[in-house]
């Protein structure tokens, strides 16, 4: 992969890892590196766990997004009801996931 | 842009939502390759039809590892048989590997949601 | 090529399987995330040591 080589993404598609998805993301920025997540199909359900607000903010707006179709197919409104921690801008598409794979050197599935 | 062979592993029933995702990836231009493990196939929806033949139609495959495919697919549906040797030495060019969801559950699904 | 397996859980036979062709005449590596406590710093610095990583089920 020829994206940042400081830069790691976090693609997440089990809703049963959100332990790992936090301490590998703070052990990244820790190692003074960027991480960049999105949450697909099931996953979505770990927006509403109390600990993914702290990690939105850690990644920052541009490099933390979810699947808006993944959402609702999971029953959440993505209009009137954004996880927190979240804007509207990021409850985004699959592209985003292409967005992980071009801007990112390294690559990992949780 | 970087044209990438993406390999995406569904174990899972309720995970076939994979082949969705090897499609976003074959929309940015990459190489999407969903693989079906043990015979979870998905339910062939007109839309997820669909999906397997946009895939096809982009330079992807869909194969199926560990079970043969169906034989009545949908007109324009095509999986391809792969073992599980041959798999490993299709994914060492692989640029990502994609183990999807969770794996396969060791109790046939019930009624409630078999469907 | 140097490559890392991550695995969240024991791996099966058809995970073992695969691996064993991946890292074949490579430079492989291991990380066992469903050990009790994982060192995630350590995780970070095999993930970029690495040319590529696998994260199996």
């Amino acid at each position: 992969m020829a994206g940042d080589p400081n830069k790691l993404a976090i693609f997440v598609t089990s809703p049963q890892n959100m332990t790992h998805v936090i301490g590998l993301a703070e052990a990244t920025v820790k190692a003074g590196k960027k991480p960049m997540i999105f949450f697909t199909y099931k996953s979505v359900h770990l927006t509403k766990d109390a600990r993914f607000k702290a990690l939105a903010d850690l990644c920052g707006q541009d490099d933390i997004a979810i699947c808006a179709d993944s959402y609702t197919c999971e029953g959440y409104d993505s209009a009137n009801d954004i996880p927190d921690g979240l804007s509207a801008s990021q409850m985004r598409t699959q592209a985003f996931h292409g967005a992980l794979l071009d801007e990112c050197g390294k690559y990992i599935v949780l | 842009m970087e044209t990438l062979k993406v390999y995406i592993l569904i174990a899972n029933r309720f995970y076939n939502d994979g082949i969705r995702s090897a499609l976003g990836l074959a929309v940015e231009n990459h190489y999407g390759y969903p693989v079906v493990m043990n015979g979870e196939f998905p339910q062939m929806s007109e839309y997820m039809a669909e999906n397997i033949a946009w895939i096809a139609d982009m330079e992807g495959e869909v194969l199926s590892c560990g079970a043969d495919a169906p034989t009545d697919l949908p007109e324009g549906v095509e999986m391809t048989n792969i073992s599980l040797q041959d798999l490993g030495e299709r994914m060492r060019e692989a640029d990502v590997i994609i183990p999807y969801g969770l794996l396969k559950q060791t109790n046939e699904p019930p009624p409630a949601c078999a469907e | 090529m140097k490559i890392l397996q991550v695995y969240r859980s024991e791996p099966n036979d058809d995970v073992k399987t695969l691996v064993e062709i991946l890292n074949r005449d490579r430079d492989a590596d291991e990380f066992k995330l469903f050990s009790d406590d994982p060192d995630y710093d350590v995780l970070v610095e095999k993930i970029f040591a690495a040319d590529k990583t696998v994260c199996w089920w």
